[in-house]
Formats: C-alpha cells, structure tokens, sequence
C-alpha cells in the first residue's frame, strides 16, 4: 500500500513536504516571496495595494524620520527644494509688487481716497492700492497635457476670444520645450510667465498636466497661489485620468467646472460703468464756465493789443491801464495833436462802453509834434519850408523878416529840451526887397531886347518909374511884364518911339513901307540888307529912293541883285535869248530881227537839214504867235552840213567812213571802184564852193576773190534720199565746207560793206503729188538751214525757199534725173 | 479625440507645402524657423468618430543632430517625408524615426515619398519601394502639387493610431 501510494503519489509527496518545509521556514519562504514579490507587486491591482501598503508605508515613514529625519530630508531635498524656491521667488515678487504699486499711488489724489478707504475698512494701505491699482481679467485657461501637449480642456471668459485652442495648447507647449531645449534649463521648473503687452500667460505646472491662464491686465502675484490650487484640486480629483490621458477628454468632464473658478477672477475697474450723469453735470457747468473765460481772456487781449497800440502812437503814453471786474481802465499823457484814443478804438472790437479813459493833455517834444505845432502858430509862408532831419526841424526856403524874427523866438522857447529848430536857412526876404529884385530882373531883361533903350530907371516909394527909347516894332515892355510878377500898376513907363537903325529893324521897316513882290527877298547880309529876285522897274525905283534915304547913319541897303523885270522887258529878254539860240544853231543863220509892237520879226537862211527854228521856239516863253520868221533855205557848207549831204547823197559803203578833221571832210576804208569815181567828182564839186573833201585815202576794193568763193558756194548742192528730209550721212563733209564757205564770203562782204545773204533753195523730184513735193522741198531747205546754222553760220543771214519740182537741175526722165533733182541749192545775195 | 502626430523628413521633403493645403492652420511658416516647430491641425473623419490630428511640423535639416527629439514626446504616430527625388532623404527619414522610437517607443507610422509629380526626376526605385511594403510599411506616393493621396496617407494614419 505504502510502496503503491509511493508509486502513484510519490514524486507529489515529495514536492508537497519540500512546500510545506518552505512554508514552515520563514528563511526559505522570505527568500522565495522575495523572488515573487516585485512582479507580485506589479501586478497588483494598483489600488488595492495602494491601499494595503499604505499603513505600512506610513508607519515606515514615520519610524524613518522619528529615526533619522535626515535620511528623508535628503530625500527629499531635490523635490522640495524647487518648490520652497519658487514659493519664496513669488513671495518677493508679490511684496515687491505691493510696495510698487503704494509708492505709485501714495502721494496721488486716489492715495488719499485710498488711504482713507483703508482707515474705514481696516484694511492695510497696500491692500487698498494693490485692490485698486491691480485691474485684471483672466480670459482663458487651457489645461494642457504635460506630455503630448494636447488639449485637455479650455474655458473663456465672456466675450473673449482666441484661435483655435488646440493648436495654441501644442504650441505653447512647443514653446515650452523650445525654451528649455535653446537654453539647456535641466531643472523641473517651466515657462511659468510669458508677457506680451496688455496680456500675460501664466502657467502653472503639474504632474501630468499644465495650467495655463491667459491674464488681461495687471494681475497681483497672490494669483499665482490661486491658479496653483485649482490644479492641484485636479490633479486629486482626475489623477487616474490624466495620466492615462491619450487624447480622449471624454473622461475629464468635470474638469471645465474647475477651470471655471479660475476664468471668473478678475478685478474690475471700482468705477462701474461710465458716470454719465456726473459728466453731464461737469460738463453744464464747465462749458459756460470756459466760454466765460475764454471770451474774457479773448477781450483781454484786445485790450492788450489797443494799449500797446497806443503806446506806439506818438504822442500819447500811457501811464497806468488795468482790467477790473471785465472793464477797462487806462491812464496817460496825450498831446491834443495826437491821434484820438477814443478813434483808435474804433477798429480793435472793445467795447468803448468798457473803457474809461483819463487823459491828460501835454506838449510833446517829439519832433513831428514839434513840427505841427511851430507849422500852426507861426504859420509859415509858402515860400518856406518846414521838415524833420535828423530830428532837427529844418526851415528852408524866403520869408520876410519880420517872419525869422517870429521863428527866432520860436527856436529860442523850443530849446529846453525839444528838438532843434534850425531857421538859418531861411533867406530874409521882405515884399520891397523882393519887389525890387523883380523889377532889376525886368529891366535887363528889357536892355537886352532889340529895338528898346532903357534910358532911366529907379525905385521910389514901391513906385517903378522907367524912362526910354522904343523902336516902334520892338516888343511891347508892357508885355514883358506880364510873367515877372512885378505889379503893372506900380510900375511908371515914359517911351519915347524912335527908328532904330538896327539892321533888322531897318528891316522891318523897309518890309512895311517897300512892300516887296514875292519875286524879291530881303535879307541881312553882314549887317547889310540885300534885295535879291526880279521886280518891276517901278518898284526898283521905289527901292533905290529908300535906299538913299537909309544910307544917312543907317546899315546899306543892297539893291544891285534885283533884276528890272517890267513885262515887255522880259518878253523882249525872251526873245532875245532865243534868238541867240538860232544864231547858235549849225545852219542857221539870222539876217536881221526886230521888236515892234510887243511883235518880234526875224529872216535869215537856213539850212534843210538844221534845227527847225520853230521847233526851238518852244521851252522859250516866247508867245509863237508873235513871232513873224522869213527864212530862205540856202545849203550850208557847214562841213558838218556837207557831211550830211554826202551821206545823203553818196550812201557810202560801210567800209567807209567820213570824218571832219580841221574843217576838212577825209573819206577813209575801202569802197568799189565805181563809187570811189563817185565820191571823186563830189569832191570837184565841192571844191569849187571852197570845201574841202579828202578821198585821198579811199583804197579799191577787190571783189575778185569773192567772186571765185561766190561760184563755188553756188555750185554746192546737197543731195537727198527719195522722200526724206533729212540728207544722208555722205552729205555731212559736203555741209561742213559748204558752212566754211558761207562764213568767209560772209565775213569778207561784211568788210566790203556788203551784206551777204544765203538763199537755200530745196527741190524735190517728179515723184508723188505736187504739194507734197513742194512742202519736201522746204523741209529740206530749212532742215539745210539748221545744219547750217549748227556749223556756225548765223541764221539771219540764211533765207529758205522750197521751189518743188519746178526748177529741176536735170530733167526728170534722165537716167539721174530723179536723185539729182531730191537737192538744196545755195544762191548769194549781196545787199 | 486627438492625436499627436510628428511629421519628419529631411530638409525641403516638401512637408510644409504637403499639409499646408489640407490642414487647418494659424501660425506662419516662420514659427518653422523661430521655434523649430510648426503646428497645423487635419481633422479626419473615421466612420465612428472623428480624430484631430495635431501635426507637428517639426523643422527639417539634413543635419540630423539638430532634431530635437523632445518635441516627439507624447506623439502617437508619425509621419515621415521623403522627397521622392533625392534618394539621400529616405535615409534621413527613416534615421529621424529611429530616433524618435529609441526615445519613446515604437509607434504607427506612414511613409510618403513627395514630388511625385515629379516623375522624370524620380530618384527611388519601385523595387525599394516594393521591399519596404514587403515589411508591412504604410506607403504613399505623395504630391503636394496635386494632392494626390494626402488625404488618403493622413486617413490611414488616423485609424492607425486610434485602433
């Protein structure tokens, strides 16, 4: 039984006893729970040991430190150490705030409010300042996973706004991180403050999540404990939560009601609301109140403005000026020729009513006033002139003495203390000095006038006496005295009239009695009057007699160059020149001439060819119906009239010229021999009625080479083609000698004194109609002409004519007949 | 529900320019150069509930060391960029991610390769891409140009990480 119950339960047995033996030895079972122990412990139901372990762990703690509390303070040290550390930072932090903010306010109006508020409520002064002073509002909290950044929850204050604050709880974390990270902060504190103008962030860090308030404002330290609680009564609440949290706040519901303690601390402005009403009030009284003062500031400074106007006006000062209760009251000097104070007022909008006024007349010694006053008690002259210089007063000008003798004194009273009044410019001039300078004036002003002789003069009693000679056309003394202010009706002239001999009186005189014709002019020549011109005897008579009468003392009086002219004497003066024209005139000559009767008779001879006599009558002013001519042609040997004649008679070659030399008529040049015969016997002619013709000097002229030229030119023929105008080309060297030819007859006649004139005749032959043949013809004669005229021959010397077929050179039915007829011919002329 | 999110990837990935279409953001791009990090919101609706994806967009430099891995705490996914034309970035990526596993643990994660748009530039080889699907990876071919499979990559995420 023992060995089967071995053999079937043996090994269990076994194991049960080494169990059981475990079980029994404490040793052995210490060291086997503490192999299992730990991953007992872990595996645990996290709660439940807690639980368990608790007391223990207490009761362990608390042996530790009742041992040796300096095994936990060790311990300890880093975990607290931060925290004592940044509890103590706030704490200054908060006292350093508190004391800022009193000594801010301590010596303000709201200091004293604030002191006294402090005394009723017992509270401290800092209190009662940090109160007031510390105005915030916490606008968000985000509460922020510790790890992964993520949103755990997020509460706003009313009105108050932000982005998305999921993204703005990772990136302040980020920002966390990054600052940490960029500045290598080991230590487990954080970002706890981030400040950006109005706003601060401050965030509060736990284990397993962050608090972050988003401050508005100014908020005091001791916020920072609030905020603290708030996450630490999460923390209690939600530990499990947040540390498993992973992204699902469905679990952390109750959370937001935490924050929402945080979100509604604020402290607000103690004024609630803006105090309308107060405003309201101020404002009814300060408006009425601050237009009143404006308006007075504003009529003060136009007092001010008219006060200091006046003072710079001279002649007034102002003594003493002040402003009472809104009215005006000023006290001065004026001087009565100042301006009116009251006018002044005038354009500076004070009210007149307002002013009170008390002036007191003065003198002013200014210099202008000086000047008015001297102006209206001496009352100067016009002659004189009264101004300032330098602030001297300066009188210029002409007074009467009994004037200076005023301004004398003047001056002298002036002279304590005005300004100087300087009369030494003033000419003494009383009314009989100036009278009398006036009528001297006149009187030489008469000596010097022609024609007047001041023989006495003198002053006496303001009377003007004047005794002297005064030619009848001199000027008037009266008259002058019109501009010379001396009074006409003292003034006592005695003239006696007398003929002065003064050559331009004399003048005068001989112009009123002589009354000379406007053919005559008078003039004065050195002293001498001369007549110049043409008059009638009679008033040469008349001027002769005056003459001689002038002549005793008087300038002479020149009459020599005044021609007689009596009418009859100038038609016979006419006449005579005319004839003494004619008997000028070649050809002419005047037998006999006489006047009769206002009638002129005149015979002689003429020549046929000289001047018409009645034709030289005109430009003569010789009446042609008085005249009466007998004139008998006669033949002047006049060479010049021989010369005439023979011209006339002989038509002497152009080769040949006539000339007059020492009353000699010479024929010189080269003439044919049949006039040279001519020009001979007109010689023999001429001889014998005693004039002399010369023809010694002609030489023959020889023709005989003309001739020879003039065969050959009229043996030249220019051929054509049938029916063409133009001559062909074959033709041209017979053209060009042809041309020569024509030059050098031409040239040659030109010396003979002939004139050669080329006749082109053109033909044409039998063939076609007759017109058409006739105009060929004169085609080819002018187109002739036109090579000929190309080739130097002058074209008036050219003559053309178209002869057809009716002067042929051969006849037509000839073997050559046809194309020796298609020519032009040349035929001379001589002329 | 929320969801940290870390997005990594080297520098110009395109990471910035990837959400900036399709999140809702209110910082600027500087906050990327001034506080490194850059933090944008996707909500994605899943057909239970709806997750908010609060991306971190951390700054991306080639120069690894500057990551600061801190800012991965208390992220449950990330999203890792590669710029599908610059083979180098991978190698960064999947640095960053160890980095930030060997801190906090391993956690889900979508792979995008960016700038698929540009597909003659393409530096990576469709049997990489097939190798790294081979270890079960969450892979996407991303363009932020077009858009193309953002929405998809960050819809995947989500129920990734709220499974």
């Amino acid at each position: 039984m023992e060995t089967l119950r071995q053999l079937l339960v043996g090994r269990e047995i076994s194991e049960l006893s080494r169990v059981t033996h475990l079980l029994d030895e404490p040793e052995q079972l210490a060291t086997a729970v503490g192999g299992v122990l730990p991953s007992a412990a872990a595996r645990a139901h996290h709660a439940q040991l807690g639980e368990a372990l608790a007391p223990a762990v207490e009761r362990a703690v608390q042996r530790s430190i009742q041992k040796s509390p300096r095994t936990l303070t060790d311990i300890l040290y880093p975990v607290f150490l931060p925290a004592i550390r940044k509890s103590i930072g706030e704490k200054i932090d908060q006292t350093f705030q508190s004391l800022n903010e009193t000594l801010r306010h301590i010596f303000t109006w709201h200091g004293l409010k604030w002191r006294f508020e402090s005394w009723r409520t017992g509270a401290s002064f800092s209190e009662v300042v940090l109160k007031h002073s510390l105005v915030y509002r916490v606008e968000h909290v985000f509460l922020i996973n510790r790890n992964s950044g993520l949103l755990i929850a997020h509460v706003t204050a009313d009105n108050a706004t932000s982005e998305d604050p999921q993204l703005i709880s990772s990136m302040l974390s980020a920002i966390q991180d990054f600052v940490k990270d960029s500045f290598n902060e080991k230590e487990q504190s954080s970002l706890d403050t981030i400040r950006f103008g109005e706003l601060r962030l401050w965030s509060e860090v736990g284990p397993f999540a962050t608090l972050v308030a988003v401050i508005r404002g100014n908020p005091p330290e001791e916020l920072h404990e609030i905020v603290r609680d708030v996450l630490l009564r999460i923390h209690d609440e939600f530990s499990q939560a947040l540390e498993q949290f992973d992204g699902d706040s469905s679990q952390l519901i109750g959370v937001e009601t935490q924050l929402q303690t945080c979100v509604e601390l604020k402290q607000e402005d103690s004024n609630q609301g803006f105090p309308w009403l107060v405003v309201a009030a101020v404002l009814l009284i300060l408006i009425p109140a601050g237009g009143w003062f404006f308006l007075s500031w504003q009529s003060g400074q136009r007092w001010q403005a008219y006060v200091s106007r006046l003072g710079t006006q001279p002649g007034i000062i102002v003594a003493e000026q002040k402003v009472r209760d809104g009215q005006f009251y000023i006290v001065g000097l004026r001087d009565p020729l100042a301006a009116d104070p009251q006018a002044l007022l005038s354009g500076t909008q004070v009210d007149p009513a307002r002013v009170h006024s008390q002036w007191q007349f003065y003198q002013s010694l200014e210099p202008e006033f000086v000047l008015k006053r001297l102006t209206a008690s001496l009352a100067p002259p016009d002659s004189v002139r009264l101004s300032i210089v330098n602030d001297r007063i300066v009188a210029e000008g002409e007074a009467t003495a009994t004037w200076i003798n005023r301004a004398r004194a003047a001056a002298r009273q002036l002279s304590a203390g005005g300004p100087e009044f300087d009369i030494s410019r003033v000419r003494d001039v009383s009314p009989e000095e100036r009278e009398a300078e006036r009528w001297q004036a006149y009187v030489s002003r008469l000596g010097t006038q022609p024609g007047i002789i001041v023989a006495e003069q003198k002053v006496r009693d303001g009377q003007f006496y004047i005794v002297g000679l005064r030619d009848p056309l001199a000027a008037d003394p009266q008259a002058l005295l019109s501009g010379t202010q001396v009074d006409p009706a003292r003034v006592h002239s005695q003239w006696q009239f007398y003929q002065s001999l003064e050559p331009e009186f004399v003048l005068k005189r001989l112009m009123a009695s002589l009354t000379p014709p406007k053919s005559v002019r008078l003039s004065i020549v050195e002293d001498r009057i001369v007549a110049e011109g043409e008059a009638p005897d009679t008033w040469i008579d008349r001027a002769r007699a005056a003459a001689r009468q002038l002549s005793a003392g008087g300038p002479e009086f020149d009459i020599s160059k005044v021609r007689d002219v009596s009418p009859q004497a100038r038609a016979a003066e006419h006449w005579q020149h005319y004839v003494s024209r004619l008997e000028a005139q070649p050809g002419i000559i005047v037998a006999q001439q006489t006047t009769r009767g206002g009638h002129f008779y005149i015979s002689g001879l003429r020549d046929p060819l000289a001047a018409d006599p009645q034709a030289l009558l005109s430009g003569t002013q010789v009446d042609p119906a008085r005249v009466h001519s007998q004139w008998q042609f006669y033949q002047s040997l006049d060479p010049k009239f021989v010369v005439k004649r023979l011209m006339a008679s002989l038509t002497p070659p152009k080769s040949v010229q006539l000339s007059i030399v020492q009353d000699r008529i010479v024929v010189v040049g080269e003439a044919p021999a049949a006039w040279i015969n001519r020009a001979r016997a007109a010689a023999q002619q001429l001889s014998a009625d005693g004039v002399a013709l010369d023809v010694s000097q002609l030489r023959e002229l020889s023709l005989a080479e003309l001739n020879h030229l003039r065969e050959a030119i009229q043996a030249t023929d220019i051929f054509f083609y049938s029916g063409k105008a133009v001559p062909g080309p074959e033709q041209m060297p017979v053209l060009d000698r042809l041309a020569d030819q024509l030059k050098e007859f031409a040239q040659n006649a030109r010396k003979s004194g002939v004139t050669a004139r080329f006749m082109l005749t053109g033909h044409s032959d039998a063939t076609g109609r007759e017109t058409a043949n006739v105009s060929i013809s004169a085609a080819r004669a002018e187109t002739v002409r036109a090579l000929l005229n190309k080739r130097g021959v002058a074209p008036d010397l050219l003559l053309v004519r178209g002869a057809g077929t009716f002067e042929p050179a051969v006849p037509e039915n000839s073997r050559t007949g046809s194309s020796t007829n298609r020519r032009v011919s040349v035929t001379i002329n001589l002329e | 529900m929320q969801k940290k999110i870390c997005m990594l990837g080297g520098f110009a990935v395109g990471k910035t320019s990837l959400v900036r279409r399709f999140v809702q953001s209110i910082f600027s791009d500087t906050y990327l150069t001034t506080v490194g990090v850059k933090i944008d919101k996707k909500s994605v609706a899943l057909p239970d509930k709806t997750v908010d994806l609060i991306l971190w967009d951390l700054a991306g430099e080639d120069d690894i060391g500057s990551f600061r891995v801190s800012n991965v705490r208390g992220a449950t996914g990330l999203v890792l960029v590669v710029d599908g034309t610059r083979a180098a970035t991978l190698a960064v990526a999947l640095t960053l991610r160890e980095r930030a596993e060997a801190e906090f643990g391993a956690m889900p994660f979508v792979l995008l390769f960016n700038k698929s748009d540009l597909a003659d530039r393409w530096a990576i080889s469709d049997s990489e891409i097939n190798e790294l699907r081979q270890l079960g990876w969450q892979i996407y071919l991303t363009s932020a140009l077009s858009g193309e499979n953002v929405d998809d990559a960050f819809r995947q995420l989500a129920s990734m990480v709220t499974k």
